[in-house]
């Protein structure tokens, strides 16, 4: 017992001189990747809040100069272009494809989590096959398919191909798997329907996953850029992406200004839910990733 | 033989079950087909057996194509999860409010969908007038066409994708470290082991089925890159690849052909051949994975 506090006695002052090196070089690091990670965010805000002719990259500065200029050129955007109607069309698409993907993806994982049916066996190992199959093998011909159905630039050609997410039931039956069977049972001798069990059991016992997914879905929607590409190229059914990529094109005679002014509206939903979310968000991804 | 107390349980799997029939397995046949076929928006079909399939392989866009993904995921894959790794570690080493602070800011450029990330980072590549170029000849340096030089656009691209994945990674990895047992550390601290002897012989090991994880997440998704380098070059179908074709990259070959040449059976050809190359580099990772487990 002596012997170990001596031990750390004498040790102390050089750890002492270690750790404060340390911890100064890990600060400088730290704060050197934040400025990275951070610094083209902050540079697209700074390039819309400026003075317009006097572009940032010239003149570098930390911090948003004129607000008034900014908002004059968001206030362009928003008249001169149908962004409005892309920010709609994407939130929908957004919407529709979370309330999709969670009520059918819930009411496949609840079954497939706590119950024995005939053929579970072979579909299960079926939809997590299809995990690992890229999307390029099915892109084209789901878009044909959706072509023939005469779905291109509609809502539905846009929401419902994506609605059988592999990766969502899987995250779900992870979940329900944790559900005590001993709830259900006692549910059931209650006199509660199988819907009930769904409904007012499994549900309200997964909100947290429900809610995960539905922050990854609502990220990976309005980030979806190829699908909305080929499958609704009609300027009505243009979402936030596709009107970004139109500011993007190198012909498009725009100045920077403006086409960050465009960029930072379709960053500004998913920098929000960030800043709201970040940690079911976080967590959520060191789930799927730990799991998968 | 069939009892009917299966009903409900069965009618609750049908919706996911039917779209994903019709949406998923449905065209994957349907493709394969395809693939077999001449076809596009107008003419009639025509079967033409494997020459949608010779044709792609014989073509010189397919070679570049090629070419380009394995120089680039030989880069970038290494390259972001050592980076993620690093910041990982880094983040690790703080604790409490600063830990999650730290985090959350890394992980910043993931939350960016991809489209944008790429429009930022091309307006700071522009030659004289972008961010980089100018603070290069704030130093006295000459401007880099970073997107029109083929020596430096594979990199400009990777220090894009560097930036937008080694948060995902980063969060992924620093999950795999809480799972890791304090004693460990404590054991080797008392052995007298040095920081560094503890990450090699401590960290990594344990980390293998994460870092495993990570690196074939990172090469499945890598082999279908697609937005970024889009984005970066022309970013429509009659223009896109950048100069010398110096971006191109499979999918967008492949995507090229379908919807900017309207080839829609070269295209369906293209995807399998893609697919049976993912496969196979996955198979081949699994292999690798298991022969390192054995003693």
């Amino acid at each position: 017992m002596t012997t170990d506090v001596g031990l750390i006695r004498t040790a102390a002052p050089g750890y002492a001189l270690d750790l404060s090196i340390w911890t100064v070089l890990k600060w400088t690091v730290a704060i050197c990747v934040a400025v990275v990670a951070v610094f083209p965010i902050i540079w697209m805000i700074n390039v819309v809040f400026a003075e317009p002719g006097v572009p940032v990259s010239i003149n570098p500065r930390l911090l948003p100069t004129s607000l008034s200029a900014g908002i004059a050129k968001i206030d362009t955007i928003l008249s001169e272009t149908s962004y409005l109607h892309a920010y709609y069309i994407s939130i929908t698409y957004s919407l529709l494809t979370i309330a999709g993907v969670l009520l059918i993806g819930s009411m496949a994982a609840f079954e497939f989590a706590l119950f024995e049916f005939p053929g579970k066996r072979p579909m299960f190992v079926i939809v997590m096959l299809s995990l690992m199959v890229p999307t390029a093998v099915t892109l084209i011909p789901t878009y044909l398919l959706t072509a023939n159905l005469g779905w291109l630039n509609t809502m539905q050609g846009l929401v419902v191909p994506g609605l059988a997410s592999a990766f969502g039931l899987f995250m779900l039956i992870q979940f329900m798997r944790t559900i005590p069977r001993e709830m259900i049972e006692a549910a059931r001798l209650d006199g509660a329907s199988h819907f009930q069990i769904y409904r007012h059991i499994a549900l309200p016992m997964s909100k947290n996953a429900l809610v995960t997914l539905a922050i990854l879905i609502f990220m990976q929607t309005w980030g979806n850029f190829i699908w909305p590409l080929i499958v609704a190229p009609s300027p009505q059914m243009y979402t936030v992406g596709q009107v970004v990529g139109l500011f993007n094109a190198p012909f498009s005679h725009v100045t920077v200004d403006i086409v960050m002014a465009a960029n930072l509206l379709a960053a500004l939903p998913p920098l929000i839910f960030f800043l709201l979310f970040q940690r079911k968000i976080v967590e959520g991804i060191a789930m799927s990733g730990s799991k998968g | 033989m069939f009892d009917k107390k299966h009903i409900p349980h069965l009618l609750m799997v049908f919706p996911f079950l039917a779209l994903f029939a019709v949406f998923f397995l449905y065209p994957i046949v349907s493709g394969f087909v395809y693939s077999f076929y001449d076809w596009n928006a107008t003419t009639t079909s025509r079967f033409v057996g494997l020459a949608n399939y010779q044709r792609i392989v014989h073509s010189r866009d397919f070679s570049k194509a090629m070419w380009n993904l394995g120089s680039y995921i030989i880069i970038t894959v290494p390259v972001g999860i050592a980076v993620a790794f690093c910041l990982a570690l880094l983040v690790d080493s703080f604790k409490g409010f600063w830990q999650n602070f730290f985090r959350s800011i890394f992980f910043m450029p993931v939350v960016l969908p991809m489209f944008l990330a790429a429009t930022i980072w091309r307006w700071i590549y522009t030659p004289n007038i972008g961010l980089l170029n100018t603070t290069r000849g704030f130093f006295g340096l000459p401007s880099v066409q970073f997107l029109n030089d083929t020596s430096t656009m594979l990199y400009s691209l990777i220090a894009v994708d560097v930036w937008v994945s080694a948060g995902f990674n980063m969060v992924i990895i620093l999950a795999g470290m809480k799972n890791i047992p304090r004693q460990y550390y404590e054991a080797a601290r008392l052995d007298g082991a040095s920081k560094l002897q503890e990450i090699f012989y401590i960290t990594i090991p344990m980390l293998y089925p994460v870092l495993f994880f990570v690196t074939t997440y990172g090469v499945i998704s890598a082999l279908q890159v697609f937005d970024t380098p889009w984005l970066l070059t022309g970013s429509s179908f009659s223009q896109y690849g950048g100069r010398q074709n110096a971006l191109l990259f499979p999918v967008m070959d492949m995507m090229g052909r379908g919807f900017g040449e309207l080839k829609f059976g070269q295209a369906a050809a293209y995807g399998f051949i893609l697919t049976t190359v993912i496969v196979s580099v996955t198979a081949v990772m699994f292999a690798l994975r298991k022969k390192g487990h054995q003693p």
